[in-house]
């Protein structure tokens, strides 16, 4: 029998080791569950669905210590493909994605597809354009491949410098997200929720960088699926007869579709570029589920979904992940099964909100009743509903819900017990950390690589590296935790300039870097600076109301800015060294060994051969 | 390892390859979405017929691009000697 390179690094146990993790997270929902039923107090349950799933995924990152610079910044390269492709799947919108979008579907329906859409054409984008080569070349971060690529110091700390600021705005949008969660659970102030998810997050990466972070974020992506997908399909089952949400709320959606319309909610038609994403408060549902176009007009629809592929496809704190794998061809399976990940949970979130909006419909359809069911008035007592008490006859839209609410009124509106409504928030937390953890690590790694060492081509002795790199996660986690704290803005629109200045600054150069030869590192520094520089003042011109462009959609002119930047610079200076030419032919083909990898061998055995 | 000469056939052959996977799925996810409310008129399995080919649709049109690209591009490694397992 033939071992290919493909599987011969795979821990064969690690299928037991995530069974017993998945045993473990239901026992202790069944356990709490049990303790509801005895009358345990609220708030031991609500903690313990807290801090339980917490120590786990800081005992599965401290079981997993590095001793070695491959397994700190790079896992040892032997993650398969299907973690790989949870992890990212978990990671490219994290908590935002799932909570934020599930009520954006819920207000707005059709028209929030433009972000799902995005997604899973980002994850394409990057399978066929990006991923494998990122691979083959093996460099820990983005701005180390750009900085190799182009034989470029400058390049190297010019990207560094820029994606910090994506960077940034993810770990804020993803902290916020998750504090809110972990506030609602705990009762706590938000304050105190950043600052627990932050030591969480250190404790379980500090000790195995990249491989704590690795195997701890599949045991969160888990536990945010399951969190996601169980009361859902407990739903589905109660009002289906079928466990399979996504999709057999088909007649539930067209029998909506007939009581949206004799409801009188309009079909509206939004201009070609408005964007008229629902913020974080209260809001009516705008429009008709499945009319498109309502509140996004079509324009802005496609710009959006480009922007969110494009920032999905060169995001950095994904990137570094598919250099994890055993090989390309593992790379490449493991887009595939972020694609499939990523479209389930999506798919989810939209069938949550057709149940909730059905839901709601069966109490308006009654008319006036003389007392709101329970679960309505429980809804109104956690905070996540309001309702105008005046309104008569009762009309779809005399409910507001909350944006972030919705995925939890779900269990709460379905009469579950209250632990699926803990649990549903705990899986909210698990996968804002999956998302703020994968942004810190790619932001430390990239401190430590190119910034503190990014003079050099030559890497720290590898004690010193591997000490910087921690000191480097604390540092950016609890740089994270204090930017969330001053600058407390929507989760979903931090998110949407992170994919808008991603998009603009890397997109254009990392996909030239490989398809088009003749780029060089003058065109690199253009590319960079004019993509992102643009960008940035079309968000920040947008919120000023300078132009009529919402910052979200500022890509439509960053991407176009970075590629002509860097394209016209190129042609205008003189072409690649004979170097940089067979580096790209080299990276171009998927066998062989990892270029990086083989540098830093040639490096050792320099240095050796010195002393 | 690959040989020299097969380096030009193997790339021609690599960007047709990524031509076909990525050109028609970007056209598809821009129009499909733009003519759903005339195909909401239809239905399947239940659905508004624009609504579920935009969200189910393009989802398993994009597990069904990533597939196969992984699949092809492996032949293509293959063929032209530039696989992993040498």
């Amino acid at each position: 029998m033939i071992t290919t390179s493909r599987a011969r690094f795979v821990n064969p146990r690690l299928g037991a080791y995530f069974g017993i993790f998945v045993s473990l997270l239901t026992g202790l929902v069944l356990l709490l569950m049990i303790f509801e039923q005895l009358g345990t107090s609220e708030v031991l349950l609500r903690w313990g669905m807290l801090l339980g799933p917490l120590v786990l995924y800081c005992a599965i990152g401290v079981s997993v210590p590095s001793r070695e610079a491959l397994e700190f910044f790079a896992s040892g390269r032997r993650v398969p493909a299907g973690y790989t492709g949870l992890g990212l799947a978990s990671a490219a919108m994290g908590a935002t994605g799932i909570v934020a979008l599930t009520g954006t579907f819920f207000l707005i329906g059709f028209d929030a597809l433009c972000l799902v859409i995005g997604g899973l054409a980002g994850f394409v984008v990057m399978a066929v354009m990006l991923a494998p080569f990122l691979r083959k070349f093996g460099a820990f971060t983005v701005p180390s491949y750009l900085g190799r690529r182009f034989e470029s110091k400058p390049v190297r700390i010019l990207a560094a410098a820029l994606i910090a600021v994506p960077l940034l705005l993810l770990l804020a949008a993803e902290l916020g997200m998750g504090a809110f969660a972990a506030a609602w659970l705990s009762g706590q102030s938000r304050g105190a929720m950043v600052l627990l998810l932050v030591l969480a997050m250190i404790a379980t990466v500090v000790v195995g960088g990249m491989r704590s972070f690795n195997w701890s974020s599949s045991g969160q992506a888990i536990a945010a699926l399951l969190a996601l997908m169980v009361p859902v399909a407990i739903v589905a089952v109660m009002v289906t007869n079928f466990p399979l949400p996504q999709l057999t709320h088909g007649p539930l959606l067209r029998q909506l579709v007939y009581n949206e319309a004799s409801q009188g909610i309009p079909v509206v038609a939004a201009p070609r570029f408005d964007f008229m994403l629902p913020g974080e408060g209260f809001a009516a549902v705008a429009k008709r589920f499945t009319a498109p176009f309502g509140s996004i007009g079509p324009g802005a629809f496609v710009v959006a979904m480009l922007t969110v592929l494009t920032g999905i496809a060169a995001s950095p704190w994904l990137l570094p992940r598919v250099t994890m794998t055993p090989g390309v061809y593992e790379t490449r399976k493991s887009l595939g099964w972020a694609t499939v990940f990523f479209g389930l949970t999506m798919l989810t979130a939209a069938s949550v909100s057709v149940f909730m909006r059905d839901f709601i419909m069966d109490v308006v359809k009654e008319g006036s009743p003389a007392r709101l069911p329970d679960w309505m008035q429980e809804l109104v007592r956690l905070g996540f509903m309001q309702f105008d008490a005046t309104a008569s006859p009762l009309v779809f839209t005399s409910f507001k819900l909350a944006r972030d609410t919705v995925l939890l009124s779900l269990p709460v509106a379905a009469g579950l017990p209250n632990v699926f409504v803990y649990f549903a928030a705990a899986g909210i937390v698990a996968a804002a950390l999956v998302a703020a953890t994968a942004a810190t690590m790619a932001l430390a790694n990239v401190v430590t690589e190119d910034v503190i060492n990014g003079l050099s081509w030559e890497p720290m002795p590898k004690d010193a590296r591997m000490l910087v790199g921690r000191i480097s996660i604390a540092g950016v986690a609890l740089l994270g935790g204090a930017f969330t704290l001053l600058a407390p803005t929507d989760p979903l629109r931090l998110l949407l300039w992170c994919f808008a200045i991603t998009g603009s600054t890397l997109f254009p150069v990392l996909v030239l870097s490989i398809w088009w030869k003749r780029m060089n590192g003058f065109g690199a520094l253009a590319g960079l600076g004019c993509g992102f520089t643009v960008a940035v003042l079309t968000i920040l011109a947008g919120e000023a109301h300078i132009i009529g462009l919402d910052g979200a959609l500022s890509g439509i002119v960053g991407l176009p800015a970075g590629a002509l930047g860097a394209v016209l610079a190129s042609l205008a200076t003189p072409g690649p060294t004979r170097s940089m030419l067979e580096l790209v032919r080299e990276i171009r083909i998927p066998g062989g060994e990892v270029v990086y990898d083989r540098e830093m061998r040639l490096m050792r055995l320099k240095n050796r051969e010195r002393a | 390892m690959m040989e020299r000469k097969e380096r030009k056939p193997y790339w021609r052959h690599t960007k047709w390859q990524m031509l076909a996977s990525v050109v028609p799925f970007l056209v598809l996810i821009i129009v499909l979405p733009l003519y759903a409310s005339s195909l909401n008129t239809a239905r399947f399995l239940g659905f508004p017929l624009g609504y579920f080919l935009s969200a189910h649709g393009i989802a398993i049109i994009a597990i069904f691009t990533v597939a196969s690209f992984v699949n092809r591009q492996d032949v293509i490694d293959h063929w032209h000697g530039a696989h992993e397992d040498n």
